[in-house]
Parts: structure tokens; sequence; C-alpha cells
């Protein structure tokens, strides 16, 4: 198995305060699948996507990448393990604003030993000609792509997205999401992508439906439905 | 192949970007990596040249004046104790400026000169005077100078090696490059000088020369006594504690570890600008650090990235600095020695240890500083960057303030606690800033007013110290030394009514530390004087007021004084201090000095006088203490730092003004977002500038405020430790109001140009701000 996620428990606060944000999650998920997940706010699914990106910390369980527990990781090897495994795409676009779309891109590229060709890229993610602009000079649309290809040009096992259309209108959403289709397509990795937007868990292999801490759903797509087609 | 990390084609445009702090820092560092570049490069430089010049100007091992000329017989019995013995004869001519020139005959063999400028005197009526006099005097070459019937053509500005610092007198407190001056002209010129103004100098050197000062300390003291034998002294001053040749050694470099500590707490206060400023741009961007460790890049890429630019700047500073101060800086350093001393010249020499100090340890430091910042800085998750949760407390709770202070008033706590480390760099740096700024303004200060207070503070008007015979005090020629007495007798006697007649005997203070020791001349003086008030029952001891500053010593303690030239040690109880700050010393009854130091009971060794005592013969007159000789320090202190202290005013301005700038840039800056809602909300730009410049002004003039009596008692030690290990004597410690006065006006003046810059940036911050990145 490509990813395994067992017994994944978490909580914040102490005593009444305490709230139990992960209680005890088990999940599976093979390479290149695309893996959307569901829920309203605090069902879990943000504080999920960041212990499986290595950058939160479970309070019981583990998850297994390629059979590799991050249990044992210590900080250095969890950066590692971020630098060869993931790619981030957040609902800010968090782009560094004094460097240009293709030096955004570039700092993504840095990170890997085989990165994709950043102008291949950059037509795919059609952005050739905003290469030379830097993040002000676009729109929320640009931006996102630019992030998007600063997560994919590393060629990441996995593509974690938080949120990415959060920030968007209905039109460059679409946009956005026919993206990520294409990079699942054209890439084969591994995409879990957490959302509460309900009509993107049709363009999805699995929706894991989370609420109060806990897999409620966790269902195949047998029909895939093409970003294109998504309407909400 | 070594992949170059994309965020290095940050730096390049975060200089641009940000220009304004970076070349504010770059010219501090370069204005200040520089000047002690060029002042390490200059002194060393002139510390080897002058070590070298005993060699190279064959330097005399010490001189004594003769009360006649050597005879043949006399030349060969001193030659005989293992020395040679060269003619120093000299005159001394009084110009119509009023400037006493020493004129010496050129010399071939000892104490060489070096010729600066111009030539050396080839004929008759032709004379090359020293140069540090003749800049103080305006005398150029070519000039011609009169005086007491004669006059010479200036052929040349040169530098006497055994006067490269001009003490007219081995005593004297300071030298006096400005009323004094020494000069050569031609030996058959020199030959028309009559037999009766001419001082038999000699200088000697030893055949074989003594391994360290204490040998020559011995030798010196048993040559002066077989010398004695053979002659007549009237002086004797060996090499070693001859002022005019050891004085400016000892000041070369003297003020090294104080330019050193200077560079370091600048270079301190700038790495924790850079450090500061930085963190404020990893606040600013913590949500791309976020997604950047989110992404794979480590702690240690990230802080790498955000110390270049300060190690960067840091570096071409240096570079810059140390080019500057091998060029021009290394000649303005090496000015202001030749701007008090009459040194010989010098040749720059490579100095590793200068660029050691000037480069790589300023960029140890900032290195150091910033690294441990950053790495706190960024050692916080990746996760928590991206929620912008950036304090280690978890959540730190609001000071609760009283509801009845003013809305503004409260908000401007607000932001001075917001901002609480960028205003204790601030605090540290007007603290520092204004601490070189007042030491600049203080010291014509001090000078100003002691010139003032001295005249209404003197003895009297004169103080003739006499000299006596040294066959006068011969115990083995009994007859010959009363014989002696009586001639000294009749010589100083005079008609003079308001002469006062004093005994006086020099013992030195004990050295310790940095402080060299010092002649302590003790008075002895009669009953009932008219000119030392202070009553002076038996057993008294009464201390001048500077001695009791010096030492801080009063009434009831005790102090130890020892022979200038032997082991015997004397205690003394203070019985009272008197108000009198023209010198270190100490009166006590006549009867009494002359009685401990066995001088005879109705010895005298000199006059108090308010007029001029003109009937007593010259010969046995040793020195005359009067209101120039009293102000030589002042004189020669305005002297030689006036320049220095104009440039560390200006210097003090430069790091006011950096600080303020960019510590004000900072805030509004960090504040950008706030500043823009509050521009939405529909606030004006004047009550903008209400809440956010007025905060920086009320902290500014605070610490300006604290800055003065703290200045004022850090100065205060300050002061003291130079006055201790550079000068004798010494000079009260004041601070005039009108020092605090300027102080604060520039201090305003300089912020209140800041305040208008930062109220352009506040204008410049637009509504769109706040719109920006808010999740």
């Amino acid at each position: 198995m490509f990813l395994e996620i067992n017994g994944i428990q978490k909580s914040y606060g102490t005593g009444d305060a305490r709230v139990d944000v992960l209680k005890g999650i088990e999940l599976k998920v093979e390479e290149g699948e695309f893996v959307v997940l569901l829920g309203p706010s605090g069902s879990g699914k943000s504080t999920l996507l960041n212990i499986i990106g290595g950058i939160d910390t479970s309070d019981a369980g583990d998850i297994n990448i390629r059979g590799e527990s991050m249990g044992h990781m210590n900080e250095k090897r969890l950066t590692s393990y971020r630098r060869q495994h993931l790619g981030y795409i957040f609902q800010m676009y968090n782009l560094i604003p004094n460097l240009t779309v293709r030096e955004n891109i570039e700092v993504g590229a840095y990170l890997s030993k085989q990165p994709l060709d950043v102008d291949e890229l950059l037509g795919t993610l059609g952005l050739s000609e905003h290469q030379a602009k830097l993040p002000n000079q676009l729109s929320g649309g640009q931006q996102q792509r630019t992030s998007i290809g600063r997560a994919i040009v590393k060629n990441p096992d996995i593509l974690l997205c938080d949120e990415p259309t959060g920030a968007l209108d209905y039109q460059t959403s679409k946009e956005i999401l026919k993206l990520i289709e294409t990079v699942n397509r054209k890439y084969h990795n591994t995409i879990i992508m957490v959302t509460h937007n309900d009509a993107i868990r049709l363009m999805a292999d699995r929706v894991i439906r989370l609420r109060d801490g806990i897999i409620r759903k966790d269902e195949h797509n047998t029909q895939k439905v093409a970003a294109e087609d998504l309407e909400w | 192949m070594v992949k170059k990390n994309p965020l290095n084609k940050r730096f390049f445009r975060e200089l641009k970007g940000d220009v304004g702090k970076y070349a504010v820092i770059f010219v501090l560092l370069v204005l200040l990596i520089s000047e002690v570049s060029g002042y390490l490069v200059a002194s060393t430089s002139m510390q080897r040249a002058y070590d070298e010049s005993f060699e190279a100007y064959r330097i005399e091992d010490g001189n004594f004046t003769a009360e006649k000329k050597l005879n043949s017989g006399q030349r060969k019995r001193i030659t005989e104790l293992g020395v040679s013995v060269h003619d120093l004869f000299f005159t001394e001519w009084q110009t119509d400026s009023g400037l006493v020139l020493r004129i010496f005959a050129d010399r071939e063999e000892v104490n060489l000169v070096c010729v600066m400028e111009g030539r050396l005197p080839e004929r008759l009526g032709e004379i090359a005077i020293d140069r540090m006099c003749a800049k103080n005097n305006h005398i150029e070459i070519g000039d011609v100078i009169s005086g007491d019937g004669r006059s010479y053509t200036v052929t040349g500005l040169v530098a006497l090696s055994d006067y490269s610092a001009l003490f007219s007198d081995n005593n004297d407190t300071m030298f006096d490059a400005v009323l004094f001056g020494v000069a050569v002209v031609t030996p058959e010129d020199f030959a028309h000088f009559s037999a009766d103004s001419l001082h038999y100098r000699y200088a000697w050197k030893y055949d074989e020369a003594p391994a360290d000062e204490k040998e020559e300390n011995t030798r010196s003291e048993a040559f002066i006594k077989e010398l004695a034998r053979i002659t007549d002294l009237t002086g004797y001053i060996p090499r070693y504690l001859n002022q005019a040749i050891r004085f400016s050694g000892t000041d070369l470099g003297a003020d090294r570890a104080m330019i050193e500590v200077f560079l370091y707490i600048v270079i301190l206060i700038l790495a924790f600008v850079f450090a500061i400023t930085t963190s404020n741009t990893i606040a600013r961007e913590s949500a791309v650090i976020g997604t950047l460790r989110a992404s794979g890049y480590t702690r240690g890429e990230l802080v790498r990235h955000y110390l270049f630019l300060p190690l960067f700047v840091t570096l071409i500073a240096a570079c810059i600095g140390n080019v500057l101060g091998y060029t021009i800086l290394k000649d303005w350093n090496a000015g202001l020695y030749y701007n008090s001393y009459s040194l010989t010249t010098y040749t720059t020499r490579w100095n590793a240890t200068a660029f050691l100090e000037t480069t790589v340890l300023p960029i140890v430091m900032m290195l150091v500083i910033n690294l441990v910042i950053l790495t706190r800085k960024l050692a916080l998750s990746p996760l928590q960057f991206l929620r912008r949760e950036l304090k280690r407390k978890s959540k730190t709770r609001a000071l609760p303030l009283n509801k009845r202070i003013p809305f503004f008033s409260r908000f401007r706590i607000r932001v001075i606690l917001q901002n609480a480390g960028n205003y204790a760099v601030l605090l540290f740096g007007i603290l520092f800033a204004n601490f070189i700024l007042m030491f600049g303004l203080m010291m014509p200060s001090i000078l100003e007013r002691y010139e003032q207070r001295l005249p209404e503070n003197m003895l009297c008007n004169y103080q003739y110290i006499l000299q006596l015979p040294a066959g006068a005090v011969d115990e083995e020629e009994k007859l010959e030394a009363l014989f002696q007495m009586m001639l000294y007798e009749r010589a100083v006697s005079t008609e003079n009514t308001d002469a006062e007649k004093f005994s006086a005997f020099v013992l030195k203070s004990l050295p310790e530390g940095d402080y060299r020791g010092e002649d302590i001349m003790l008075y002895g003086i009669g009953e009932n004087s008219r000119y030392v008030r202070d009553p002076l029952p038996e057993g008294a001891v009464v201390i001048s007021s500077t001695f009791a500053e010096k030492f801080r010593i009063g009434e009831g303690d005790t102090f130890t004084l020892t022979e200038p030239y032997g082991d015997q040690r004397y205690d003394f109880t203070v019985t009272g201090v008197s108000d009198y700050e023209g010198a270190i010393c100490v009166f006590m009854p006549k009867e009494e000095l002359n009685a401990r130091f066995d001088l005879g009971k109705n010895t005298f060794t000199g006059y108090l006088s308010d007029t001029p005592i003109e009937d007593i013969d010259e010969a046995y007159l040793g020195q005359v203490i009067d209101i120039d000789a009293l102000t030589k320090v002042s004189r020669q202190l305005d002297r030689s730092l006036g320049e220095a202290l104009s440039v560390m005013n200006a210097f003090s301005l430069v790091i006011f003004v950096t600080l303020i700038y960019l510590m004000s840039k900072t805030i509004i800056e960090k504040n950008a977002q706030s500043i823009s809602m509050t521009k939405i909300l529909g606030y004006t730009g004047g009550e903008i500038g209400r809440l956010y410049i007025v905060s920086t002004s009320v902290m500014v003039v605070l610490f300006v405020l604290i800055s003065l009596p703290v200045g004022y008692h850090v100065i205060k030690t300050l002061f003291r430790v130079i006055v201790l290990s550079k000068m004798n004597g010494w000079i009260p410690y004041y601070i005039g109001f009108d020092v605090y006065v300027r102080m604060v006006w520039m201090d305003c003046l300089v912020y209140g140009l800041v305040a208008i810059l930062e109220m352009f940036r506040i204008r410049r911050i637009p509504m769109s701000e706040a719109l920006k990145n808010v999740e």
C-alpha cells in the first residue's frame, strides 16, 4: 500500500477545553489515487492533511508511506520526507512576492533531484506568457496556478491541496480543478484534496467524508465527472 | 552540477526594494570600518616608524645640561663612563608673535632632523622650524620671522627626532606646540649667538645599550652621580623619562582599545537592527515560509537565506571600508597625530590585525547575532508559520489599560508595547550615540571652563621655582657647597614686595594600572601667607581640589608618595582640601616641609608673586608657572582634539539618525496593514501620524532624556580613565547646561527630519494594503 493511516488521533487543549479533532482515523490510499476529504468546518480534514504532510503531529497512531513510518521520523527526516514526497497547495497562494512566476516555480524545482521541465509545466499551467510577472501582477487564479506549479514541479508522490479553490470565483475555481485533474492524469501524483465544496467530490477517485473527527463515509467514485462539467 | 537556490534571486530585489534600510546601514558600516581601519593602519604604521626612529635618527639615550660648557678634560672623563657625548647646545628666541623657538645647530651625530617639507638651512639667516609649531603659528616656507632684532627666512618644516612632543620643560603637565617650538640653523649661524644666551645641553649615548628599562634606570642613576662630580648640572633627563621623546610613543595607538570597543558596539547595534528588521520580514512572509517549510525547505536553508543580506552588506562594507581606510582615512588619522605631534615620516604597513578586527570580526559578530536570533525565529513549525502563530507563548494576554486613559493614548501605549524589541534597540542606540555626542560636546566645554576659572583660581600670577646649583648640596665638598649656597641666595634675593618665599619638594605618585604616576609638588608655605589662604597649622597637609578629585581622597585619608628616582616612600594624612585647580599639589607649613626633606630650616626654593620678579638671576630660575604654563593642557588638548571631536559629533548624529530612521521605518512597515485599515475607516493622515509617529516621538524624547544623566555618569568614568592614562595633572569634569541643551536640540532636530520622512511613508501606504493576505 502506498499510504497507510492507522489510528490517527489528535486533540487540542486540555481539561474542559479539550477538543478531540481526530478520533482514530484509518485510511489506505493507493498510488495515483485522487482522494477528496469532505466535511464541514471543524471536522478535522485540514488537521488530517497537515499530519499526512508532516507539518503537524498526531497524539496517537501512525502514518506509513511506502512502508516507512512517519512516527519514527525526527524533524530533519520529516523535512526530507516533505522534500522528497510532498507538494503543497494552500487556499492562500503564499507566493514569494519578489520572485517572478517562473522563479516561484523554480523554488519548488530546486527541491527535487528530477524536477519536471519548467517550460513545459508553464505551458501546462497556461502561464508561459506570464512567467516574467511578479505575483502582484497576476489574478487570483493565475497566482493559484503558479502555486500549483511550485508544488508539482518537483514531481511529488503526493500532492496535498488544502481548499485550493477556497478563495477563487466559480470560473477560476473550475480552471484550477481542471488543472489539478490534468496534473493527476499526466504525472500520476497521488492527490489528497481538502474541500468543503460537495461538488468537487464528483471528480475524485475516492471521497472520504469526515465529521467530528471520524470517517463517516469512504466511497469510491465509479463514474467520475470531469472538472469542466462540475457545477455548484 | 550544483543547483542554484532560486531564492537567491530575491537578494538583489530585496536590496532594491528596501534600499533605504540597506543604504543607511551600509553607509554607516563603511564610515565606521574605514575610520577604524584607517586609525589602526595609521597608528600601527606610525608606531613602527616611531620605534624604528630611535635607530634611524640615532636618538639620544639621555641629555644633561651643564652650567658651563664642558672642557676637553671633562668630556674625556665623561666618555670614560662608557658613553659618547654630543653637543646639543641651544638658545631660546622669542619671535614678535610671542612664539618661543628653541634653536639648535643642525645635528649630524645624534637626534637627527627629519625634513618634512622644503630643505634644511644652508646659509646665514635661514632657519628650518618644527612643522607642528609652524602650522599652529601659520608659518610657511619662505616666510620671514623676526624678533629681538633678528630675522630668519624659513627654508623648511622639520621634525626633530628628540622633540616628537613639544615639551619645553620635562616637568610640564602637557606639551605646547602653540607657543613653543624647536628649530635648526646652520652651525655657522648658531655660532653667532652670544655665549651667555646658550644652554649647554649634551646628549649621551651608551657605548653598550642597556638591555631593558630597569638596567637603563640603574645605569642612569649611576651616571648622574658620576656626572655631578665632573660638572655642575642644571638639567638631567634620561631618555626613558624624557617626555619630549616618549610622550608621543605612548600615545600612538593608545586609543586603540576604545576605538575597537566603539566599533564593536556599533556593529552590535547594527547586528540587532538587522536581526529585528529581518524578524519583521519573517513575520511578514510567515505564510510563504510556512509553505516553503511544508514543501521541504529545511530550516537551515531559510536561516542561510535570511542571513545572507546582512552578511553580504557587512562584507562589502568591510571591504570598501578597508580600501578607504588604507587610503583616505589612513592619511586623515595620521593627520590627527601629525596635528598633535612632531613625528617623523612613516611608511604604511599592511596590518593583518586591522584587517581581522575590521573585516573578520564584524562579519563574525553579525553572523553570530543574526544566526542566534534567526535560528530562534525560524525554529517554529511550518504550521505555526502558516497560521502566523509567531509568538512562542501561545497567547499573551493584553495588558489591561484603564478606560479613562484617552483612546489615542491607549492606542499609542499598545503601539509601544507591540514594538518593545524595536524600542529596546533604539534605547541602546540612542544611549550610545548620545554618549559619543556628549563626549564630543563636553570636551570643549570642560576646556573652556578650565581656562575661564583658572585666572580666578590661581594661587598668584607668577610662581618662580628656583634651581639650586648642583654643587650647593655636595656633602663631600662642604666649603664649596657653602660658597655656592651663598652665591645662590644673593642671586635669588628680590626687592619685589609682592614676592613671598616658599619651599618646594617634588615627589611622585605611585603608578597603578594604566596610570604612570606623576610628579607632585609639595609646597612649604610660610605663616600668614597672602597667597595660600588655607590655614596651615602644625601638621597640616592640605591637598589641592584637583588632587582630591583625581585620587578620590579627602580629609582624614592617607596617601603615599615616593621619591622620583628612589625607593623612599612618604605617607601623608590629609587635613584639608584647598579649592585650587591649577595643579595637583600639597600645601604644608614650610618649616615642616624643610625638616621632613632635610632642606635646611631657612631654605626656600621659590617665590609666589602677583607681579613679575625681574631682579633675580635667570641662571637660577628653574621654572615660571604663570597663566600660560597652567593653560598648556587645555590649549594643547583643544588644538589636538578639535578635529576629532567634530568628527565624533557628526558620527554620533549619523548613528542617531540611522537608528531612528530604521526603527521608525520598521514600526511603520510592521503596522502597514493596520495603518491602511485606519485609512479605510476614515482616519486622516494627521490622526494616523499622531497614533504611530507620536508613539515613537514620545519614546525618542524619553530615551534622549534618560541618556543625559546616564551619559553624565558614563562619560565621567570614561573621562577619568582617559585623563588618568593620558596626562599628568587633572582637569575637573564638568558638563555645562548648554551641552545638554545642544544635545537635546540636535537630537530633536534630527528626529524631526526623520518624523517628516515617516509621515510621508504613512501617506504612501495604500488602502489596498489592508486587503492583502487576509486569511
